[in-house]
């Protein structure tokens, strides 16, 4: 790679990382600052500075090709000498995930603009969705914990804001302020984390933290510092228990669920588990592995219940991010994101044909004036006859989700399986390898089901609709996407996940057996599917289909109880507090009285007595000038008799 | 011209409010316009205040005249001087304050009842403020502390809103209680302390900068740190600390004594509700920050778990009380009661990180609940009614302002790239660290406080769900032709605040340029001389 | 020759039946006879003294002189009882207050 090396030059590996980031925060700024009038000029802007960031993107991993980690400083603040970073750090899983991000991101673009064609917010809509781009890259792209954790709580606000795009629609908001809330709560604990890390290591850099940790002795707080930066994972890539807000963000558009819910911001969380590996100590990665595997079997079995086929594919992405989560708790970081890149390619594949078979049904719907609902299975079917391109799409990517040889999940879920078993090494580790094992089992069941209940068998509600297959612009990034579904994006050999991709040390070892193995199981899985699906679905279960009441557990026993505890402070505010100084006002009023009392009897009384002492004396002595003469005439007489006794005696 | 500046600021308005005063009342345009060249003067002296800052110089533009000098014979001298300056923690703040006026005077402009009074007070008072912020001499803080009183009971009680009359004599007597507590310890302190720079002849001084440095205590008083007595369970120094710290806690306002604040804030009209909660407010944190934990530092290091739990508490209720509010401005006075635990919380950790993100929250909060209670004032000169539950769906007919509501709830809550994200993250590490730093408060305290970020995102986007999304409906007998978007006036109110809040999230370093070496000076202070005194007191 | 303290002890009991009269009796006229009954019993002691020294006759002048002042005194008192009288239309020296305080 002699070549490249040439190309690497500092300045040139900079500006186009910051072209990368950069221009689609432009594409918002565009959006947000221009005036309705312009809205189509924006419609138009938006994904070609998208598709100008991707160019950027391969330069920059052109240029980072086989160079180990490349920094990129770009101071932010400095506090007491500390100077925090908002650089960047390339090495190969970050321009991967770049590529990754802005290739997704563009095609999305590409296939809104033929989507949302129409919509009245049509502005919002891609200002919301070049922001989120911009989010997502920075996350991808930042070299320190704090940048990740900003750029982490923008794109949820960002996903909030497209989730809840059609405004006027009640559960849309809702749906919006769950996903908001839910990836608080992880953001909380990911904020302990970051505590955590700053009291015991002093730095947020990446590398740093790498070096640090080296020296250090495990310790109690790393995996306690771990285990708090899992919290921010598991709310952001939909882990148990912070998943449920991921099935609703499904009333949002679904390119956004293309793009946000299953590509790339769920994503995000495997991708920090990847950069933060070092600070993953065994217990915390047990931890990380069990919760992994088990989000893995909840949501695969609530998958199979449902009804909607959005609300199919949404369960399916938390399970798969189970499974990626899984993986990454054996220590095997390199094959979660081997599984991450490949989901993302046919994840995004299924929504957006997915979101093609929507438009269809409601553009035939539209003109019919029929009203019902269009993503219900229950009223979809035999649609292959009328969107035959559509079908293709959804079989290829469908496949590689389930797992079939010859398709890139194969490839990845060999990856995990053959991680998953050089890791059980003891009783309940084995336990998790058969439920692995369980999940592509149900995997294949839950697609297959999918599938043929959207295109297989005869149409029923949609018989007299005039059903097309979308625009080309829709249609092309379906294509492109379903095209790198197949196994020859990733590696030479299909049944052998060691390709140019692949390039970390922890590969984990191939075993054929392992691939004959899991070729006959899904195999067997098919087989087993199109036994069951037969007829009517044996997995019809209230309980499945709202996985098993979690949301309604949460309601019960977080958000009532808060809303209680929040009125009982409200009551104990007004009621308490604020009594306790009335009742000081009262008491204060209540003294007030009583020294006025005092005042008025007491103090003032002495002072009317002197007064009435004086008026009795007076009274007294006046009595003595009565008028009557004869009364003056005895006291005279008294008086000198009273002297002459006196002088005399 | 330049050592003047803060005497310009200080005195521009009441010279202004004099001129009111002399002004016939009918003109009531001629008001407006005054108190508005008023506060655009007053911003640029703040401009060549900023331009001529030196960052490492501490404080600065410093002006000291002599005030009162009084001398008693053998009880020696008391000396007031007029002793104004501003460093790293008071240049935000008046900045803030200078700001946020001009934006008061902006959302006064519909008051139509008694223009002359109301203009004249709110000049009073921003003279007030400004002198509050920066005087270093106790007695003269104290004068601009107490006068800042008067003008808000007045302008809550005369142009309030129905239970205006119980709202302003709760605040004031409230408020006023704990300058009474202020006072003694301030009495106290004057009896403790002399000057040193008088030889020979002793000289009480009011000064707090004299205050600060523990050998200016005259020996055998009643604060000397070699000889304190105690007084039940506390030493007569831990009791000062602790009537400073009720006096301005009160004013700050901490959990259990904030119940004031929602009843002031629902009573008194749009321009009065910024004023008290982005400025007013912030006093409280200034004189901890300033007064109590420099003059106390051993007694400040002592209370420190006491202080950080009752800020996690101010935190949490807060955060709870906002969740059950049914009053728009009631739910924000209670997200300011949040807030503020958290500069509490900052300034209990004694660490650098810490410091600096209290007073960068100080700011911050200023900045956003300035723009949060004119976005409520907003909807209250429309419909005259703030309860939450009868709105729905408004962001159909005010789109603009809908925007504005998004930026001012999530830079409330706490979203990276709003100045509250940087305050609260220095504050959660400073808080974190402070057991393993300087052995003080317990990491738990952090870990609760971070409950505040979830609380704080649920109500907001309740809120934001409930009034302005979903279909459009009014309850409450609300006419819909009352419900149109913003007009200039209020466009020019929220968009600087807007700007100013997304500025200093994005590009922190020149507010924390300005405070880093107070908050550096801060803590070595509080630390070395609290530990030295705390030594002397327990060998 | 009788002991001279009948004559005092008379002249005594005359004394202090005309001062009883004098200051309890209603009416105005009877005032000025308690009045005259202490001026004879005044005059009683003159003589009852006067006979205690037979030389000189200064007792029994002073008798005749109190007598002669009494008769004219009781002619004014009388006068003036009468005015009284006729202005007030009372003669009870009770009901006349008009120098009462």
């Amino acid at each position: 790679m002699a070549d490249t090396a040439l190309l690497y030059n500092p300045t040139t590996l900079q500006t186009f990382a910051l072209l990368t980031l950069l221009l689609p925060l432009l594409s918002f700024g565009i959006g947000a600052l221009i005036s309705e009038r312009y809205a189509w000029a924006v419609t138009l802007c938006a994904p070609f500075l998208v598709l100008l960031s991707l160019i950027s993107a391969i330069v920059v991993a052109a240029t980072q090709w086989g160079l180990g980690t490349l920094p990129v400083a770009i101071p932010w603040f400095t506090v007491y000498g500390y100077t925090f970073s908002a650089g960047f750090m390339l090495n190969a899983t970050s321009v991967c995930m770049l590529v990754i991000v802005s290739l997704v991101s563009f095609l999305v673009h590409v296939y809104s603009t033929g989507y949302m064609a129409g919509d009245a917010a049509g502005k919002r809509y891609f200002t919301m969705l070049g922001f989120f781009t911009f989010a997502m890259q920075g996350i991808v792209l930042a070299d320190n914990l704090l940048s990740i954790f900003v750029f982490w709580e923008l794109v949820g606000f960002a996903s909030c804001t497209l989730i809840g795009h059609w405004k006027d629609k009640p559960q849309a908001i809702v749906a919006a302020k769950k996903a908001f809330l839910l990836n608080r709560v992880g953001d909380a604990g990911f904020m302990v984390g970051l505590m955590l890390v700053w009291s015991n290591t002093g730095t947020f850099g990446l590398q740093d933290m790498a070096l640090a940790l080296a020296d250090q002795p495990v310790g109690g707080w790393q995996t306690a510092a771990a285990l708090c930066i899992f919290c921010g994972v598991a709310g952001k890539s939909a882990q148990f228990p912070l998943f449920t807000w991921l099935p609703d963000a499904m009333e949002g558009p679904t390119p956004v669920s293309a793009l946000i819910h299953a590509a790339t911001m769920v994503a995000a969380g495997i991708f920090l588990l990847a950069r933060m590996s070092f600070i993953f100590t065994p217990a915390a990665l047990d931890v990380v592995a069990i919760t992994g595997i088990l989000t893995a079997v909840v949501a695969a079995l609530a998958a199979l219940s449902q009804h909607d086929i959005k609300k199919i594919l949404a369960y399916s992405t938390i399970s798969q991010l189970g499974l990626m989560v899984a993986a990454a708790g054996t220590g095997a970081f390199g094959v979660a994101l081997l599984h991450l890149v490949t989901h993302a390619f046919f994840k995004a594949c299924l929504f957006l044909s997915a979101g093609s078979v929507i438009h269809a049904v409601h553009q035939g719907q539209h003109q019919a004036h029929k009203s019902f609902d269009v993503q219900d299975m229950r009223n979809l079917g035999g649609l292959r006859k009328r969107l035959p391109f559509t079908y293709i799409t959804f079989i290829l990517s469908g496949s590689a989700l389930a797992g079939i040889p010859f398709f890139s999940g194969f490839l990845s879920k060999e990856a995990i399986f053959s991680a998953l078993i050089g890791w059980a090494d003891n009783g309940w580790r084995w336990l998790v390898v058969v439920a692995a094992f369980g999940v592509s089992f149900l995997t294949v069941l839950y697609t297959y089901r999918m599938i043929r209940g959207i295109f297989a068998g005869d149409e029923t509600v949609t018989a007299d609709l005039a059903i097309a297959e979308p625009p080309v612009i829709m249609r092309a990034p379906v294509a492109l996407l379903a095209g790198a579904s197949v196994w020859f994006v990733f590696a030479l050999n299909p049944f052998v996940c060691h390709g140019w991709f692949l390039q970390y040390p922890e590969l984990p070892p191939h075993h054929t057996a392992l691939t004959i193995f899991s070729t006959l199981w899904v195999l067997l899985a098919l087989g087993a599917a199109g036994y069951i699906f037969r007829s009517r679905n044996p997995f019809e279960s209230a309980l499945l289909r709202n996985t098993f009441y979690l949301d309604s557990y949460y309601e019960k026993y977080i958000v009532r109880p808060v809303l209680a505890v929040s009125g009982v402070t409200n009551r104990f505010d007004y009621k308490w507090l604020d009594g306790m100084i009335h009742a000081t006002a009262y008491g204060q009023v209540t003294v007030a009285h009583f020294v006025a009392w005092f005042d008025r009897v007491i103090i003032d009384g002495m002072v009317n007595g002197a007064a009435g002492l004086a008026r009795s004396t007076g009274r007294f002595t006046r009595s003595f000038q009565g008028g009557k003469i004869q009364l003056y005439i005895f006291w005279a007489v008294l008086t000198i008799i009273i002297f002459l006794i006196w002088t005399l005696v | 011209m330049q050592p003047y500046l803060i005497s310009l600021l200080i005195f521009t308005p009441l010279l202004a409010a004099l001129a009111a005063l002399l002004m016939p009342a009918e003109t009531k345009t001629s008001f407006r316009i005054l108190t508005l060249a008023v506060n655009i003067f007053q911003l640029l002296v703040l401009v060549i205040m900023l331009r001529s800052w030196d960052a490492a110089a501490g404080l600065q533009f410093v002006e000291q005249k002599d005030w009162i000098t009084l001398n008693m014979g053998s009880w020696g001298t008391l000396q007031a001087q007029y002793l104004v300056g501003v460093d790293g923690l008071g240049l935000p703040l008046v900045a803030l304050s200078v700001v946020v006026m001009l934006i008061a005077t902006m959302a006064s402009w519909t008051v139509y009842k008694n223009v002359k009074g109301y203009f004249t007070l709110l000049l009073i008072l921003n003279a007030a403020v400004i002198g509050s912020f920066t005087a270093l001499d106790f007695l003269l803080f104290y004068l601009f502390f107490e006068f800042m009183l008067l003008p808000m009971f007045f302008l809550i009680a005369i142009w309030g809103g129905p239970r205006r009359e119980y709202a302003s004599i709760k605040f004031f007597l409230y408020t006023l209680l704990g300058s009474i507590l202020i006072l003694i310890a301030m009495i106290g302190l004057y009896t403790s302390v002399h000057n040193p720079n008088t030889t020979g002849h002793l000289v009480h001084t009011f000064s707090l900068l004299h205050m600060s440095d523990a050998n200016n205590f005259i020996s055998n008083s009643i604060f000397d740190p070699n000889n304190v007595r105690m007084i039940g369970p506390w030493n007569a120094r831990e009791w000062a600390f602790l009537f400073l710290f009720i006096g301005f806690a009160i004013k700050l306002p901490m959990v259990p004594l904030h119940t004031w604040l929602p009843d002031a804030h629902v009573e008194a009209p749009t321009p009065i509700s910024v004023i008290l909660a982005a400025v007013l407010l912030k006093i409280g944190g200034y004189g901890l920050a300033r007064i109590a934990f420099p003059i106390f530092p051993e007694a400040a290091l002592h209370f420190s778990s006491f202080v950080a739990v009752m800020g996690v508490i101010s935190i949490a209720y807060g955060a709870l009380n906002a969740m059950a509010a049914k009053d728009l401005k009631k739910l924000i006075a209670y997200s300011s009661v949040s807030h503020m635990g958290f500069v509490l919380l900052g300034l209990a950790s004694v660490t650098p990180e810490g410091v600096t993100g209290a007073v960068y929250q100080m700011f911050s909060h200023g900045v956003i609940s300035a723009m949060l209670f004119v976005i409520a004032g907003v909807l209250y000169d429309r419909t005259h009614d703030r309860t939450i539950n009868n709105y729905s769906g408004l962001s159909g007919r005010m789109p603009a302002y809908t925007v504005m509501v998004l930026i001012a709830f999530f830079a409330s809550l706490g979203l990276p790239g709003f100045s509250g994200f940087i305050a609260e993250i220095m504050i959660f590490l400073g808080a974190f660290k402070a057991p393993s730093a300087n052995g003080l408060l317990h990491e738990a305290f952090a870990i609760i406080a971070t409950s505040g970020l979830v609380l704080g995102a649920a109500y907001y986007l309740w809120t934001m769900q409930r009034m302005f999304f979903g279909p459009f409906n009014l309850k409450g007998g609300i006419p819909a032709e009352s419900i149109y978007d913003l007009d200039k006036r209020e466009y020019g109110m929220l968009i600087p605040l807007g700007v100013l809040a997304l500025l200093f999230g994005i590009y922190p370093q020149p507010l924390v340029d300005i405070i880093d070496p107070f908050a550096r000076n801060f803590t070595e202070a509080v630390l070395n001389t609290g530990r030295n005194l705390g030594a002397t007191l327990n060998p | 020759m009788l002991p001279v303290h009948h004559l005092l002890y008379l002249g005594a009991l005359l004394f202090t039946t005309g001062l009883m009269i004098t200051i309890i009796k209603r009416n105005a006229i009877m005032v000025l006879l308690g009045l005259e009954l202490m001026l004879n019993a005044a005059n009683l002691n003159l003589i009852a003294f006067n006979q205690q020294t037979p030389g000189s006759p200064d007792g029994q002048m002073f008798a005749l002189f109190v007598i002669v002042v009494a008769v004219s005194e009781v002619a004014v008192g009388l006068a003036i009882v009468l005015r009284v009288y006729r202005y007030f239309q009372t003669a009870v020296p009770d009901e006349i207050r008009e120098l009462k305080d």
